[in-house]
């Protein structure tokens, strides 16, 4: 522990958490006791803030933590994230507009009520809603296990044998997190906004631009990273013929082709329908802002690149992460190794407050799905502002409760499987929001009963999953063997949404030779291309109000 | 993915291009097995990471033409709109 690093640490943490909780009094709303502070959605944002804020979304714990960790562990798959950021801007660009006027037009908030309107189903609302939900909860779960590691690195508790030391200081940040979220809503993320980026970006272009040269330049950096995972592919070559181990590299072995092409575009399909995201995507003030940042936000995947390398950079510089090994520690303790401690207090709180903000925006994007699509829609129709507030803050807690228990009951190794479940959910809504953008081919029925197996499938795949070299344990992995293929694996999300449209389309046929209602659609052909300044569009969404025919 | 108007479509053969346009975006960062592979190095990259890394500025390119291709689009159907229904206030957004 590095007490001018601890201190560095502590003090812009004090600083994060005074803002938070001062962020209740910041243009404060009239009435405190509604969901108004909520209403982020509404504010009619232009190119610049939505560029801030959906690319704040992109770095998160999962870019500085667990991107890296899979290359230091010569895992080279995990440098998808790069085609995946690629791959999303155009979908983004093609389909995301159309959300956007259909929404503006209707009043729709979250992509329930989306559904709602354009299915007539309440069963197939309440499964997206729920599917956002519990999809979210492990994306904040990396966010807690992102801050675990850097407290780890600075010393904070790695080293007792009591669990309740151990986490102590996690508990800490978690239960702060918690308490400015609950009493400031999403005041607090949004202030706390501005010193998070600013202080990623200073420490993101700091280390991709000093530490290579540290360390003798790129060219020298991937050899050693080559060497290293040579000699120890040499070393336990026995293991790794036997199944008990993985091979290592610096290139993707030709069976990995399709794992790496499946998680780029399986999590380019997911992003954009994480409940966060679409909140920040509707708050855009019209479809130009859209496509505008679709051509700008590339210029964050330039710098996630650099930064997913950094996991080399770690390797040439000699970074230990402990016995057992832990890769996830290893940006933390290069930057603990490299840089000066002040500034490496700097790159912890950094790394630290980068993941509080987005797990506050999410588990607040996630509270506002439960009031509005499931509280407010079948327990208490007509339920006050008092009560839908009182209903989010609780929502939101036990959010964030839950992604705790994430973090505490499954595998620690590799971060990164745990956002990957939940790119699994996620994306089994893609049937009945995206396809249901361009039309109303599918039954409401079937595109449920799709939603049901390609989330049961995809749970029990993954569930069978071993961490390498722990055969019987779960959850290890996002990869499975395509079916009857040898070696070749696929991200489990594809072949869930595979399973989840076969079921659609054949149902589709069934339900509709059987003649069952269909329901009525609320949406016309126009509402998918209305824009700022036409009939009905409403430039401020409010989350309080009811969609609309 | 192409995106059709259900009336007016003015700008039907744009968005045509468009999603022709963004095509390559999605396809190449795809489309592993053409750059996985060592050579040829630059600088010391080997292929497999700077290509992935021009693909960037590649596809942002790509994304800022199709941004302009629709800035014409959306001004066409606008035009083709207020022709075909004068009942609505005029618009001035662009």
């Amino acid at each position: 522990m590095n007490a001018v690093a601890v201190s560095v640490f502590v003090f812009l943490f004090l600083v994060v958490t005074v803002l938070g909780f001062a962020a209740a009094r910041w243009r404060r709303a009239e009435r405190m006791d509604n969901l108004d502070e909520w209403g982020l959605g509404g504010r009619g944002f232009g190119t610049f803030i939505a560029w801030f804020l959906i690319g704040g979304d992109l770095y998160t714990a999962y870019t500085f933590i667990a991107v890296p960790a899979t290359l230091y562990a010569g895992s080279v798959v995990g440098f998808f994230a790069v085609p995946y950021t690629i791959v999303v801007y155009p979908l983004i660009f093609l389909f995301l507009p159309k959300l956007w006027s259909v929404s503006h037009r209707h009043g729709y908030v979250t992509p329930a009520d989306f559904v709602q309107g354009r299915y007539d189903s309440k069963p197939l609302a309440l499964a997206i809603a729920i599917t956002g939900i519990l999809a979210t909860m492990p994306y904040i779960a990396l966010q807690l296990v992102g801050i675990q590691v850097v407290l780890d690195v600075m010393g904070m508790g790695q080293d007792s044998d009591n669990w309740v030391i151990k986490d102590l200081p996690l508990f800490v940040a978690f239960v702060i997190l918690a308490a400015y979220t609950y009493s400031s809503g999403l005041r607090a993320p949004a202030l706390i906004a501005f010193v998070k980026d600013t202080l990623i970006y200073l420490v993101i272009i700091v280390a991709v631009l000093y530490l290579p040269s540290q360390v003798g330049g790129w060219g020298h950096i991937f050899d050693v990273a080559n060497d290293s995972f040579t000699t120890f592919n040499t070393d336990n070559a026995d293991a790794i013929a036997a199944g008990e181990a993985a091979g290592k590299g610096i290139m993707p072995p030709a069976a990995a082709q399709w794992a790496y092409a499946s998680l780029a575009l399986g999590s380019a399909l997911a992003l954009f329908m994480y409940p966060h995201s679409v909140t920040a995507v509707l708050s855009t003030r019209n479809r130009s802002v859209i496509r505008r940042n679709a051509a700008l936000l590339p210029a964050y995947s330039f710098l996630l690149g650099l930064l997913a390398l950094l996991g080399f950079v770690a390797i040439a510089a000699g970074v230990t992460v402990g016995d057992p090994p832990n890769p996830q520690l290893a940006v933390p303790q290069l930057f603990e190794n490299e840089f000066p401690p002040w500034f490496a207090g700097v790159a912890f709180a950094a790394i630290v407050i980068g993941a509080l903000v987005p797990a506050a925006i999410m588990s607040i994007a996630a509270a506002n799905l439960w009031t509005r699509n499931i509280y407010k829609a079948f327990l208490k129709r007509g339920a006050t502002d008092a009560e839908e507030a009182q209903q989010s803050k609780l929502a939101s807690l036990v959010v964030k409760f839950g992604a705790l228990v994430f973090v505490l009951a499954f595998s620690k190794q590799y971060a990164i499987n745990l956002q990957l479940l939940g790119g699994v959910w996620i994306l089994q809504t893609l049937p009945a929001i995206v396809i249901g953008l361009y039309t109303r081919w599918f039954h409401r029925w079937a595109l449920l009963t799709g939603w049901a197996v390609g989330m049961a499938y995809g749970t029990w795949l993954a569930y069978d999953v071993p961490l390498p070299g722990d055969p019987g344990s779960h959850f290890g992995g996002p990869l499975v063997l395509f079916p009857g293929a040898e070696t070749t694996k696929v991200y489990i999300a594809l072949l869930a949404i595979i399973a989840n449209l076969v079921v659609s389309v054949v149902l589709t046929f069934v339900f509709r030779a059987m003649g069952v209602d269909e329901g009525v659609d609320q949406t016309e052909d126009d509402d998918y291309w209305a824009d700022e300044g036409d009939q009905g569009v409403e430039l401020e969404l409010d989350p309080l109000a009811e969609p609309h025919r | 993915m192409s995106e059709t108007r259900p009336h007016a479509s003015p700008s039907r053969g744009l968005w045509i291009l468009i999603t022709v346009l963004l095509a390559p975006a999605v396809v190449l960062p795809l489309w592993v097995p053409l750059y996985n592979r060592t050579d040829p190095e630059l600088n010391g990259w080997p292929f497999f990471y700077w290509f992935q890394m021009a693909l960037i500025p590649f596809a942002t390119v790509l994304t800022v033409l199709a941004f302009a291709l629709s800035r014409i689009a959306d001004r066409k159907d606008r035009e083709a709109r207020s022709e075909t229904r004068r009942q609505e206030p005029p618009e001035g957004q662009r």
